[in-house]
């Protein structure tokens, strides 16, 4: 039986007080608990990022790695070893700007992971620039005259890229995301939860209030998250009324299932053959 | 009489001047012959100019010649172009309209391709008609022919061997002055380019995953692993960019395989980030570097040797990796395979540099390639581990090596950093970490540089060495030859495992010439300058060659003899 002592870590925490990332912190190891996950089965893979130090702050095996770069590492152990329990802890800046690309083709790939993204819509790290995610018009002290790119819909186009499941939690609501986090990792293929979560220090626009009077829970409502038109029609919903929980789940052949890899077992366990490489050398 | 022969094959990329290039240098292999040929082409894939240059010979060579005895056109630019290049008494093998130049041997290769069955034959007629005026007996190339297209179904075999037959007999009265009697028992070894040999060391280095991201010219070298994957436990994948290729390496290497990525210059230059995280983490990888001429694009097709200071310094900060600069396919495989296992010991990246030359051309390999018996593995389990729940990724050790566990394998927990972290792998900004991890990472230095061989020479002993790395090892050694025979005391130094530098296996190698002279395919001498920087010792001069074409001996004792006149 796992508990919550087995995920606790005497690593001093660097976060700002108030931050929403503890919250996430806390339904991370609510979630592992109640999946039964020793930390020891867990591998955590983070990019660069308030939200990438995050599996320093839990016991886990970890790989802290570049900006951006995290799905790539992550897609990378996978095809050694497919049966790797893995999640992702990313950022707006990190999975949405830097990590664009490997987003978007780990999507299409369906590696079987859980990507959690803290979505503060600014960067904290490097004190409050704007991120792919900030709104229009949002001044920072860069953005002097505010911001003038349209925020980044990650629900939006991971649904046009053929996500198996996508879902929006908000790091005010705990309860709600450990659940969220355990269906994602139950799930088989690619999963993304877009973490609504307010930046005490650097974002005074979406504040802990700000969200509360907006965000509704799409299961409490009744919502099955099985139609594609719903799911990319809510994907777009923002402002007076704000969509969390479940947006899409369809399950489909995972990357290393389509590629095969699954039925001979993992590459780490497969063994060198000698005999058969020396034959196909001495034939040439 | 010594056979010393070159082909060339020109025309349009598309027209198959592959196919008779490979077809010739099939046969000769067969025969028992060397071969030596370099690819030629433009970043197109239809149009252009290109050509297949096949060198023969009944002794070893490494080098192409840069004068042609045997041009085979097959349109009219080729002959422009390439005309100039024919030794006396050469000849050009073409479809002539008209009356025939001097050294023009008319060959209606396009109407003996359709009266064989289809013009798409053209390739197999001119290969027919090249080796009935080398003197190849006909049964040699039927059966490298049926080799090729047995079993291809529907009438291609016939088709072939008629189209052979007609391009044999089209020339029969023809006089050719370098034909020869085709005796020459056994084939040699095997015909291997660079992107087979890496392929193959990739393999024998138990490489597990492999992620690129194609360009050119080392896509050949994924194209080739591909082909292997179902019968290897290996899997090979097409990354989104080449920063996503060095960090799947760089996952599947932590999770537990060995793993590789490839690529050229430029690929290098996004990659650089992903060399450095392997560094900080110190999680073993192999990167391939194809050099191509230029920054930037450059020149796509085309072979250099400007990446060696950049390989070498790639990202920033300081630390540790491997470089090795193969000269011949034999080398490639070697050395692709020492990279996997020293990358694996020492827990470092480790960078096979090769080029556009050495990938691309055809070599013979004499030396058997064999596969380690067996692979060790410098990973730990819990069973290795004293306390596996107080295991730490980064412990210090005189060696500089920690015992690296794998994630999720055992009780042991494993925590790894990009950012600059504690021996538990916890990032840490504390002065003492940051000092010992820089001093672990650098401990490693004293048993790398034992892992280095000593630089190649041949006749070392002479006044004069000229001095290369990677593929220029052919033609440097050609280019002694030659100055021997003009009674020269020239020798030669081939320096392969470049880094970390042996600087006293070098100074040793250059301490009792006269002079020496670097022999580089950059407009700089670096290994001239790596020499200087890490030795005190000063080159003579250089013979450098930066047009993206692959060195000829002859250039090479041009160079030289110009510095002594």
């Amino acid at each position: 039986m796992v508990t919550i002592e087995n995920y606790e870590c005497s690593y001093e925490n660097k976060w700002c007080p108030g931050c929403g990332n503890f919250s996430i912190l806390a339904s991370m190891k609510d979630s592992f608990v109640r999946l039964d996950i020793p930390p020891e089965k867990l591998l955590i893979i983070s990019g660069i990022g308030q939200a990438a130090k995050t599996p320093h702050f839990l016991k886990c095996n970890l790989f802290h790695s570049l900006h951006g770069r995290a799905l790539a590492i992550a897609t990378g152990a996978k095809m050694a070893n497919h049966d790797l329990t893995i999640v992702v802890n990313s950022g707006d800046g990190d999975c949405y700007g830097e990590g664009g690309n490997h987003f978007m083709n780990a999507i299409r790939r369906n590696v079987d992971l859980t990507l959690l993204v803290h979505n503060n819509k600014v960067y904290g790290l490097t004190a409050g620039q704007a991120s792919p995610t900030s709104d229009m018009g949002m001044v920072t002290k860069v953005q002097r005259h505010g911001v003038v790119m349209e925020p980044f819909n990650s629900l939006a186009v991971a649904l046009s890229l053929g996500i198996g499941f996508v879902a929006r939690g908000f790091s005010g609501n705990e309860a709600q995301l450990s659940k969220l986090i355990q269906a994602g990792m139950k799930f088989k293929g690619f999963v993304l939860i877009d973490i609504l979560q307010p930046c005490v220090s650097f974002n005074q626009i979406n504040t802990f209030g700000w969200y509360k009077k907006r965000v509704y829970d799409l299961q409490e409502e009744g919502y099955t998250p099985d139609d594609f038109q719903k799911a990319i029609s809510l994907s777009f919903q923002w402002g007076d009324r704000i969509p969390t929980g479940i947006i899409y789940r369809k399950e489909s052949p995972s990357f290393t299932e389509k590629i095969g890899m699954v039925k001979d077992g993992p590459l780490v366990d497969r063994k060198y053959d000698h005999g058969k490489l020396q034959e196909l050398l001495s034939s040439l | 009489m010594a056979v010393d022969i070159t082909v060339k094959i020109g025309g349009e990329a598309g027209q198959g001047i592959q196919t008779v290039g490979d077809l010739l240098t099939l046969v000769c292999h067969k025969a028992g012959l060397y071969v030596m040929a370099i690819n030629d082409f433009e970043s197109r894939i239809r149009g252009g100019k290109s050509f297949f240059q096949i060198r023969i010979s009944d002794k070893p060579v490494y080098a192409p010649h840069h004068r042609v005895n045997l041009l085979v056109a097959l349109n009219q630019r080729t002959y422009d172009s390439y005309k100039d290049e024919l030794v006396p008494g050469g000849i050009s093998m073409m479809d002539v309209k008209g009356e025939p130049e001097e050294n023009q041997l008319p060959v209606p290769i396009n109407d003996l391709a359709v009266k064989a069955g289809k013009k798409i034959t053209a390739n197999t007629v001119a290969a027919g008609a090249c080796l009935g005026l080398l003197g190849a007996p006909f049964e040699l190339f039927e059966s490298i022919l049926k080799d090729r297209f047995e079993g291809k179904g529907g009438d291609a075999l016939e088709m072939n061997l008629s189209a052979a037959r007609l391009g044999y007999d089209s020339v029969k009265d023809a006089k050719f002055p370098w034909s020869f009697t085709w005796q020459f028992g056994d084939p040699k070894g095997s015909v291997l380019n660079g992107s087979k040999a890496i392929a193959l060391g990739a393999l024998a280095g138990d490489c597990r995953v492999a992620a690129f991201y194609p360009m050119s010219p080392a896509t050949g070298i994924m194209v080739n692993l591909s082909s292997l994957s179902d019968d290897f436990p290996l899997f090979v994948e097409q990354a989104e960019d080449e920063i996503a290729a060095i960090n799947m390496v760089i996952g599947a290497s932590f999770a537990g395989v060995r793993a590789m990525t490839s690529t050229s210059g430029g690929g290098f230059c996004l990659m650089t980030e992903g060399l450095g995280l392997a560094g900080m983490t110190e999680t073993p990888i192999v990167v391939v570097n194809a050099q191509r001429p230029g920054p930037a694009t450059g020149l796509p097709t085309r072979t250099a040797q400007g990446d060696l200071m950049f390989v070498i310094n790639a990202s920033q900060d300081e630390f540790l990796r491997f470089v090795f600069a193969p000269g011949t396919p034999s080398e490639a495989f070697e050395m692709t395979e020492r990279a996997f296992h020293l990358a694996d010991k020492y827990q470092v990246p480790a960078i096979v540099l090769t080029d556009q030359t050495l990938n691309d051309s055809l070599y013979i390999t004499e030396r058997p390639l064999s596969a380690p018996r067996e692979i060790e593995r410098y990973v730990v389990g819990d069973d290795q581990i004293d306390s596996p729940s107080e295991y730490r990724r980064y412990a210090i050790t005189s060696s500089g090596i920690s015992p690296r566990a794998l994630p999720c394998s055992g009780k042991a927990l494993v925590l790894v950093s990009g950012n600059e972290h504690s021996e538990d792998g916890h990032i840490s900004e504390a002065i003492t970490d940051r000092m010992n991890m820089v001093d672990k990472r650098n401990a490693k230095t004293p048993a790398m540089l034992e892992e280095m061989r000593p630089p190649e020479r041949y006749h070392a002993e002479s006044e004069l060495l000229l001095v290369g790395w990677g593929s220029s090892k052919g033609p440097i050694r050609e280019s002694v030859d030659r100055l021997r025979e003009d009674g020269i005391s020239a020798g030669c130094v081939h320096i392969a495992d470049i880094w970390p530098f042996r600087a006293d296996l070098v100074q040793k190698a250059l301490s009792s010439c006269k002079s020496f002279f670097v022999v580089e395919q950059n407009s700089t001498a670096q290994l001239g300058r790596l020499i200087r920087e890490q030795t005190g010792l000063v080159a003579e001069g250089s013979v450098l060659k930066y047009d993206g074409r692959p060195f000829f001996p002859d250039e090479i004792v041009r160079g030289i003899k110009a510095y002594l006149d």
